[in-house]
């Protein structure tokens, strides 16, 4: 019985060549328009925009900060993350726990994240609790208590988040890679040193809280099912905050060098690989979307060449993936793998080939196509939630793009042509200024990685 | 145990979540989901959910076959199988499928789990139709080679690698809990799979689970999202009412023995830089008044920032950062059909012993089991659950509400059964919780995980290398 059915499958497979059915004509793709809400200003100059979304009765709160590790100078790494974990420690009329019991009435939790460029305080409740929850927003942001009492306790915790993350590889490999493209700037610097860590004083906190706090560097959102009536609870919530801090950012010189560094990890199974370049193109240039597309065909699509090539094709890795991380005014494009130790040199040799065939030949244009509804779709899926609504507004915000930026997006991602793709290839991805991270065990690699070192 | 963490990579920050044509009475009582429900002559179980807020539409097919059950001498083989799924069927040759997905606005992805896996896709509207005939395709026609075979064994090998060989905690506490407080081979096995079990696999196999499980009388399909019904109904019947139904073996006994005394584990991690500790508790039967009370007590001990082990063990005696973990750590409280277990966990300094941080667990799970929790902590319990739930049901494009229609489909048959979740929450009391933290918190029903950091204690990585 089962030969049968095993002579009967691969007899199939063997038919399909001449009468496989072409798949169902598609329909014609329904108008989808991003909310775009009401945004005013208070007159302390703190930002508000407010944007009906969704019917569950949800809404999301989230008040982001013109400030981050991009902040800190060469000697307060992560004194940002050591602010945000401070200021959940309550404010001057609230205990920690009754700030924590208050989030969980509504239903939400109280989360206060430092990133890079900017940071966030955000909760996210039912709809009836909207008043109450801008209302703890704006206590924490205002009135943290910043506690000396809590200092060691969350300090320890950031020591040992620092140690666990940085027995994974790929916090090696991020931090060596991160190190190499943007020395001597922040976004270089992705971990403290412990001893950094065990000198900061509840001053230093308090000083960075003064010196990057405030109304001016802050844009709140609400977006979701809420009564509109709440615009008078946030006039009132923040209407006397202090106009604090102007925002200040400082970029990184974009420059591309090759590099290559080996992180010794004895006895590692697989190699972490990071390889990649900055790339001068910010959002609001004209050949920022291409690069977009671009990437999507490399390896940012889960059908795109490079991962086609080492794990559909060679089943080297799990989980390739290309990326355009973007922060402000510093562009990187890179691709990360976790790929089995023997392979470590096969697998770098193929992502440089798909990176060289796409700097010689435009993609046809079924390929190009595919990746354009691709960007397209996704575009409708990342701006249909609350917080997706959110994080998008919050980077057109951010990167200083234009109000149809988000309006324009699908159209943008449309009208790349294929030399745009060849082109950008070309120019922006130059293997010879790559860097190369590979994170593994060294004496397994062995000789084999030395055609690709810097 | 996903098909790709890359997937699962976009979805994760693309946190979608999608209004509902969920009635809203005004008086706070339970949502209601509208769901049309019925069966194939094959015995396909369809479920219908319309949600217009975005065109899209969430098509999801899941199987009756999890790992729990798959074969004993092959450890890791529904997950396996689950990627051959993507290897090409007859009228989609390999990567054709993904490519139809990505080249008309979409993602999908797989995974599988104890009781079910999963397939699928989150694609604008208009593609609802294409979706649905590749879906069948992939039902009725797969291709299995031994070329595809051997690609996607060594693809799962790096999975295995990524997520738990070469990762610092890999397998803690979700793989390994299991495997130490289970007793029955099926809910206390290796269900990623031994590298030697995954390598060992043949064709032969395939074949045969394919033949077995694969069928739609072992199949739930679920649709969410911006289609007219009968239109579905129409695609639904045309692609999936031709493709024969199949033998389904007899279920195996999966049901664990009473746990009368503690048992306590000890594991050494090579890579963990510090200490960590788990513990889990076997839970009541899914879907009786005890699991309810389970799912607030979760709530009240362990989610959020007010729970009473954040409070003790972060806030009060700063033993950790974060106390995670929750009911069904491959899932939600709902989505598993066969013994489960509640787990806790948290990584610790070295300074801090195991014994203490169960003592001082021990002294907020003791308080519930003494005497009730308040009215207010119960009431605070069921805000906290309904806006995770509201938000479960709509995120990436209704995912969530599928996932739940789909498997209480195949479990239940009855899908509607999603209505009844809020009521049955909203139906315990401050008394049935006590009740229900006495039998299941007891000591004797616990297993505790201590696991040792095999790591020096400071990573400093020497890099080697310069500028040209």
């Amino acid at each position: 019985m089962k030969f049968w059915i095993h002579g009967l499958l691969i007899a199939g497979a063997l038919i399909a060549q001449d009468s496989r059915e072409t798949p169902p004509q598609i329909g014609t793709p329904k108008p989808f328009n991003v909310p775009s809400g009401e945004t005013y200003q208070l007159k302390n100059g703190m930002r508000v925009t407010l944007a009906q979304y969704g019917s569950v009765p949800i809404v999301s709160v989230r008040a982001v900060l013109d400030f981050g590790n991009a902040n800190e100078s060469a000697d307060q790494v992560w004194l940002a993350d050591l602010l945000a974990e401070m200021m959940k420690e309550g404010t001057s009329t609230m205990s920690a726990q009754q700030v924590a019991n208050e989030a969980a009435r509504m239903g939400g939790q109280l989360s206060i994240n430092a990133r890079s460029d900017t940071s966030s305080a955000s909760i996210d409740v039912l709809s009836e609790f909207t008043p109450d929850a801008v209302k703890l927003i704006a206590d924490v942001l205002q009135h943290p208590k910043l506690p000396q009492s809590e200092l060691e306790r969350l300090r320890g915790n950031l020591l040992r988040q620092l140690s666990v993350q940085l027995a994974t590889p790929q916090a090696q490999a991020n931090q060596a890679f991160a190190a190499a493209l943007y020395p001597d700037h922040p976004y270089g610097r992705l971990y403290p040193t412990e001893e950094q860590l065990k000198k900061y004083r509840i001053d230093d906190v308090q000083k960075f809280y003064g010196a990057n706090v405030g109304a001016q560097r802050t844009h709140l959102y609400l977006v979701g099912r809420f009564d509109p009536a709440v615009k008078s609870t946030i006039a009132s919530a923040f209407e006397s905050w202090v106009a604090g801090p102007s925002v200040r950012r400082s970029p990184p010189q974009n420059i591309a060098k090759a590099r290559s560094i080996i992180v010794d990890r004895p006895g590692a199974v697989q190699s972490t690989l990071r390889l990649g370049l900055p790339i001068p193109l910010n959002p609001p240039d004209a050949d920022y979307i291409p690069l977009a597309v671009t990437d999507a065909i490399l390896g940012g699509a889960f059908t795109s060449r490079i991962t086609n090539n080492i794990r559909e094709d060679k089943g080297y890795t799990y989980s390739p993936f290309s990326q355009v991380a973007t922060r402000y005014r510093a562009t990187n494009w890179q691709e990360a793998a976790d790929v089995t130790t023997k392979y470590t040199a096969d697998s770098v040799r193929e992502i440089l080939f798909e990176v060289n065939r796409l700097r010689k030949d435009p993609p046809d244009t079924k390929e190009l196509k595919g990746v354009q509804n691709y960007l397209s779709g996704i575009f409708v899926l990342r701006n249909s939630s609350n917080q997706g609504i959110i994080q998008q507004m919050a980077f057109v915000d951010l990167q200083g793009l234009s109000k149809d930026y988000l309006k324009t997006y699908v159209q943008k991602v449309n009208a790349v042509s294929r030399s745009d793709v060849q082109r950008i290839t070309e120019t922006y991805l130059d293997p010879a200024k790559m860097t190369l991270v590979v994170v593994g065990d060294k004496s397994a690699i062995g000789d084999s990685l030395k055609p690709y070192l810097k | 145990m996903t098909h790709t963490a890359r997937r699962l990579a976009i979805l994760a920050a693309l946190t979608s979540s999608l209004g509902a044509l969920i009635a809203a009475p005004a008086d706070g009582n339970a949502f209601t989901v509208p769901i049309t429900y019925y069966k194939l002559p094959n015995g396909l179980k369809v479920s219908l959910s319309r949600d217009t807020t975005a065109p899209l539409v969430v098509i999801a097919v899941y199987y009756g076959i999890g790992f729990r059950i798959e074969p004993k001498d092959r450890t890791g083989f529904a997950h396996l199988f689950e990627h051959l799924m993507f290897e090409g069927s007859k009228n989609l040759p390999k990567g054709e499928f993904d490519k139809l997905i990505e080249g008309n606005g979409g993602v999908s992805n797989g995974s599988t789990r104890f009781d079910f896996t999963n397939y699928y896709e989150v694609v604008p509207s208009h593609v609802l139709e294409t979706m649905l005939w590749g879906e069948a395709d992939r039902m009725k026609n797969l291709t299995l080679t031994e070329e595809n075979l051997k690609n996607q064994q060594g693809v799962v090998g790096n999975e295995v690698k990524v997520n738990v060989i070469n990762r610092p905690y890999g397998g803690f506490p979700w793989l390994d809990m299991p495997q130490y407080a289970n007793k029955n081979w099926f809910n206390a096995h290796n269900f990623y799979g031994e590298l030697a079990d995954i390598e060992a696999a043949t064709l032969k196999d395939a074949l045969d689970f394919s033949h077995t499980y694969y069928a739609p009388n072992n199949a739930a399909l679920a649709l969410v999202g911006d289609f007219d019904e009968a239109q579905a109904k129409k695609w639904i019947e045309k692609y999936f009412s031709a493709i024969p139904s199949s033998k389904l073996p007899a279920r195996p006994d999966l049901a664990e023995p009473r746990q009368q005394s503690e048992q306590r584990f000890t594991k050494t991690d090579k890579l963990a830089s510090k200490p960590a500790l788990a513990f889990a508790y076997h839970m009541p039967e899914r879907n009786t008044p005890d699991h309810y009370a389970m799912i607030l007590l979760d709530q009240i001990l362990l989610q959020g920032d007010d729970s009473l082990l954040h409070q003790e063990l972060v806030k009060k005696r700063g033993y950790t950062d974060s106390v995670d973990g929750g009911i069904n750590l491959l899932g939600n409280q709902f989505d598993y059909n066969g013994p489960m277990l509640w787990i806790a966990n948290l990584i610790h300094d070295a300074s801090v012993k195991p014994d203490q941080i169960l003592a001082a667990a021990d002294s907020v799970i003791d308080s519930v089991r003494d005497k009730p929790v308040t009215q207010e902590q119960l009431n605070r319990a069921l805000v906290k659950f309904r806006a995770n739930y509201y938000q479960d049901l709509t995120q990436f494009g209704g995912l969530g509400r599928a996932n739940l229609m789909a498997c209480f489909s195949l479990f239940d048959d009855n899908p509607s059964s999603i209505n009844n979740i809020e009521k049955n929450l909203r139906s315990v009391t401050v008394d049935s919780i006590h009740k229900a933290a006495q039998e299941y918190l007891r000591r004797g029903n616990r297993t505790i995980l201590v696991v040792e950091a095999g790591a020096p204690a400071k990573a400093t990585p020497a890099a080697t290398g310069g500028a040209r």
